[in-house]
């Protein structure tokens, strides 16, 4: 088996430059707001780790250089609204992290993916910001005005097509009634796709997480909508909305916090797939991704444990 | 209410007479702390502690009377694992027992040994072998290096030499190894 | 094609290639300086003195363990010095060695004497003495006694003979196979001969075809087949190239022998020749000299002993800092200079320059080193238990199976050197256990003398009490004896003043 072999430092700028075209798709439909966040996020997660590097003795330098906490930040912007406030990306990328990282000692040795803690943390404490997703195209001055608190974010929002669907099913309108395409999703996580396949051909992912994670969804979707289709969509509409191919190619692949054995991945992948659909469908929650992957990096040492594989010899 | 206070109570009841009756049924012979503490402390029965070996000490600190950090051949890592082990707070090794030292054997001269058994009385696993009149050597791999064999021989021929490491027991040092 | 194959190892392009391979005889060196410590057994006593003169293939160190084999002269000359030089290994640690300034002469013992040249005739345990007599040992790079594994492996069904050479930039045993390809097979002969096998396979990477053209042509026997096989590393490593070549997987903590296989080191095999049939032991090797530093990979036949200061004499080294290291790339130890000599399994010298060191980083859990581990561990979880020195956990985790092949660390994006942390929590884990033992022991017998003194203190109690009644009982029996005497003397008196009235009146 022969490796390219990337150092820590190239693996994590390469999946940064990899986020590239899906972030190019969200700033053709929903203008360069998201460009704001995701500065905001960066200055704040450098701020952020230096001083904690600082507080805990460790060298600040190497440790910055290696790009894991850019990485962090820029995922997180790109998940929440991109019209949220400006103090939303910075609380929640420095709770990202301090919580999410440097407290357990910094890089490789967090249980939790930090971005994914960082959104569960926001949504939680700030429902009504994190669901004020932009309707449509903001020019950047405009999107510069609301982020900063300049003008009022009121005609700029509306739901997505998740919220959309959910809202209008707990209204009782089956689905074939509802207008589910959504271009700017279908083509953001298009968007998404084509940087995972980039780093899926580069070997900086292994194949394992990204497809059992897809077939968990597929399998899942696909099973309630054979039990009722006017209940709940079909799978290819969970795989185009919502951040499925974000989660599928970039979260659940951190390497830090997934599973580290090749059948493990699959399992862990899986699940996650599977528990994205049923907390979209079934839970409070539009999007489920944040939550489905923290409830599996719980248990990932178990996972782990029981997937070791046969030693030679034994 | 009422439907509250008589669950609780009904389960309260319940728990005490279950935790009771495990009280009895499981209870453990003997006491298993001192074996336990026992297994940690070093063997090396030198009475540095101030108590006559390993297994007295361990009895006095399973019974609370005296600190866990009186043990100069357990090191300081001894002093931490009796801390995990009794869930108290570690203490730094006390000093006025004694230091640590690397492990070290005792030798016999040859050549000026007389032969008169003291040192054979004083070695608490009896790691001499020898006579009266015969002269004495030590069983290398049994001595403890507890240095009591030390002081009784009248002719001074004892020393304590440091085991130094070889090809097979070298053991690499990786903090170098270890980053920032 | 193979018809099995292992999980992990990699694909190594050779870092220092050449266009012909070829084995150059160089003149003797001035002075060789041999150690007594070898691979297994305690050191050897050296049986010859400083100022002794020596000749070459003469035994000047022994040992008593029959396990392992004497170390011999290569050169004929003087011996100089008997004291302590660092050895080229990990520790740094210092071993004694016999130096022996040459006479340039190369006079040899005479190789007449208990000769097997006639080996069909001899019984093998002639044979067996004869390999350990002429000092053979595993040349592959462990250095295990040959006539101990061979006997081991008596009765066995196959012989295999290791000629890959999996471990990148290391071609003396090419050169080696393409200079005696004779002896290859004549050695092998031999080797058959002994252990009764039924056949043996030469198991050679397809990167060496010379080396395997060469065999081909001088191959007459039918018993051996030569086995060509992809070019990858760890397809070397013995446990590995029976499940490869064979099929068969060792369980762990047994050896090729349990399972009916003896596998030896192409180059051991011609040594093997060598003493057998030509009489001569082990005194001379073939070692690779290469690395980024040095302009042309070369591999010299050199004695045993020499420095490597000599063999670099004979190759055009590039100017600048260098990095010293011997047995490879992968399985080596970088060395600190290059006063060290060639010993009986130093297969290579490699001259690089010297690269800035890459920073060590944290492990990220990428999970890279678990899918090239050759023999199915889980290199990941071995470093953090290491790293935090559970022992425990390490070797539930197989930590003993690992075969240091460094294939791990080769492709860790961190750079981490995971072998360093594995050969660290294997010897700590020997010194435990070997503190667990002694400490066991301390307890039991501080508790017996306690329980002997507590005895000698209660038999002596008891014996004072059985004296003092005794004591007791003599008395009174003393006692009612005067007693009698006295009543009997009172009588006697009575009886004479009885009497003595009766005459008066």
């Amino acid at each position: 088996m022969t490796v390219k072999l990337l150092n820590t430092s190239q693996i994590m700028r390469q999946v940064s430059y990899a986020l590239a075209l899906g972030v190019a798709a969200q700033v053709y439909f929903f203008g360069s707001s998201v460009l704001i966040q995701i500065f905001l996020a960066c200055i704040t997660g450098l701020i952020t780790e230096a001083l904690f590097l600082r507080l805990r003795g460790s060298e600040i330098k190497p440790a910055i250089a290696d790009g894991s906490v850019v990485l962090t930040a820029i995922l997180l912007a790109i998940s929440i609204p991109s019209i949220a406030p400006w103090w939303i990306i910075v609380l929640g990328v420095s709770f990202a992290v301090i919580f999410g990282k440097q407290i357990f000692g910094g890089l490789g040795n967090n249980p939790f993916n930090p971005a994914m803690l960082g959104y569960a943390f926001l949504l939680i404490s700030y429902p009504m910001q994190m669901t004020l997703w932009p309707a449509d195209y903001i020019s950047m001055g405009q999107a510069a005005d609301v982020i900063f608190g300049l003008s009022n974010i009121d005609g700029l929002t509306g739901a997505t097509s998740l919220d959309h669907v959910k809202t209008q099913l707990t209204m009782g309108i089956p689905i074939q009634e509802l207008e589910l395409n959504s271009i700017s999703q279908l083509w953001i996580n298009i968007g998404f796709l084509i940087g995972g396949i980039y780093l899926l051909l580069r070997r900086i992912i292994l194949w394992q997480i990204p497809v059992s994670l897809l077939s968990g969804v597929v399998v899942m979707s696909t099973a309630l909508y054979l039990v009722d289709s006017n209940q709940f969509a079909s799978s290819l509409f969970h795989l185009v909305n919502g951040a499925t191919m974000l989660a599928a190619f970039f979260i659940a692949t951190d390497p830090v916090t997934a599973s580290t054995t090749p059948s493990g991945r699959i399992i862990y992948g899986f699940l996650i797939g599977i528990l994205i659909v049923i907390i979209r469908v079934f839970g409070g929650y539009p999007d489920a991704v944040a939550f489905a992957v923290l409830l599996l990096n719980i248990t990932v040492p178990l996972i782990d444990f029981y997937t070791q594989p046969k030693v030679f010899g034994k | 209410m009422l439907d509250a206070i008589s669950t609780l109570s009904l389960l309260a009841l319940l728990l005490g007479l279950g935790l009771g009756y495990a009280a009895i049924r499981y209870r453990v012979k003997g006491n298993p702390l001192i074996d336990q503490i026992d297994a940690i402390l070093p063997q090396t029965q030198c009475g540095q502690c101030d108590f006559p070996g390993c297994r007295p000490y361990a009895e006095a600190i399973a019974s609370g009377e005296v600190e866990i950090n009186q043990c100069p051949p357990g090191g300081q890592e001894g002093v931490d694992a009796l801390a995990e082990l009794l869930g108290v707070e570690t203490l730094p090794l006390n000093q006025v027992h004694g230091e640590t030292q690397p492990k070290r054997v005792a030798v016999v001269d040859e050549k000026v040994c007389i032969g008169c058994t003291l040192c054979i009385q004083a070695c608490p696993v009896d790691a001499f072998v020898g006579s009266s009149k015969v002269m004495t050597t030590v069983i290398a791999e049994e001595c403890t290096g507890c240095d009591l064999c030390l002081p009784v021989c009248p002719v001074d021929c004892i020393d304590m030499v440091e085991i130094k490491p070889t090809f097979r027991t070298y053991v690499p040092d990786i903090s170098e190894l270890a980053h920032a | 094609m193979l018809k099995f194959k292992y999980n992990g190892g990699l694909k190594l392009e050779n870092p220092y290639p050449v266009d012909e391979i070829d084995l150059i005889r160089i003149p003797l060196p001035d002075k060789v300086v041999l150690p007594m410590q070898q691979r297994i057994g305690n050191r050897a006593i050296p049986i010859v003195s400083v100022g002794e003169r020596v000749l070459t293939g003469q035994i000047v160190a022994t040992i008593d363990d029959q396990r392992c084999a004497p170390v011999h002269a290569s050169i004929s000359g003087t011996v100089v010095a008997i004291d302590e030089h660092v050895y080229a290994h990990k520790s740094g640690l210092k071993g004694l060695c016999v130096t022996i300034e040459s006479d340039g002469k190369d006079e040899w013992v005479d190789t007449s004497i208990g000769c097997t040249e006639h080996y069909e005739a001899c019984t093998p345990n002639t044979i067996y003495n004869k390999i350990r007599v002429s000092g053979i040992v595993g040349m592959g790079g462990a250095g295990f006694p040959t006539h101990t594994k061979v006997r081991l492996a008596e009765g066995c069904h196959t012989l295999l003979v290791n000629a890959t050479e999996c471990e990148p930039g290391i071609t003396c045993d090419a050169a080696l196979m393409q200079a005696y390809p004779t002896k290859v097979i004549r050695g092998i002969e031999v080797l058959l001969h002994i252990c009764k096998a039924e056949r043996a396979i030469i198991a050679i990477e397809d990167d060496k075809q010379d080396a395997i053209a060469a065999l081909n042509k001088f191959c007459n026997n039918e018993n051996i087949t030569i086995e060509v096989m992809p070019t990858k590393y760890t397809s070397g490593a013995e446990k590995l190239l029976l499940k490869s070549l064979l099929g068969i997987e060792v369980p762990t903590g047994k050896f090729a022998s349990d399972v009916g296989v003896l596998c030896q080191n192409v180059a051991t095999v011609v040594a093997m020749f060598d003493a057998v049939v030509e009489n001569r032991p082990l005194i001379s090797r073939a070692v690779t000299v290469a690395g980024s530093a040095v302009k042309e990979s070369k591999n010299f036949q050199v004695r045993l002993g020499a420095s490597y200061d000599y063999l670099l004499s004979f190759v055009d080294i590039v100017e600048g800092s260098h990095k010293i290291s011997m047995n490879g790339l992968m399985m080596g130890i970088e060395l600190d200079s290059t006063n060290y000599s060639v010993s009986k399994n130093t297969n290579c010298v490699f001259i690089d320059q010297l690269e800035e060191s890459k920073p060590i980083k944290e492990c990220i859990r990428c999970g890279l080193c678990n899918t090239v581990c050759p023999v199915d561990l889980l290199p990941q979880q071995l470093y953090w238990y290491s790293k935090s020195e559970n022992i425990d956990k390490a070797i539930e985790y197989n930590l003993l199976d690992c075969i240091e092949c460094n294939c791990c660390s080769y492709v860790c994006p961190s750079y981490i050197p995971l072998v360093d942390y594995y050969q660290y929590s294997k010897s700590l884990y020997k010194q435990q256990v070997k503190e667990k033992q002694q400490t066991e022991s301390a307890r039991e017998r501080y508790e017996f003398r306690e329980l002997r003194l507590e005895r000698n203190k209660r038999e002596r109690a008891e014996m004072m009490e059985a004296k003092k009644i005794a004591l007791k009982e003599k008395m009174a029996r003393d006692k009612a004896l005067k007693a009698t005497v006295e009543a009997a003397l009172k009588r006697v008196e009575a009886a004479k003043s009885a009497h003595g009235s009766q005459d008066d009146g």
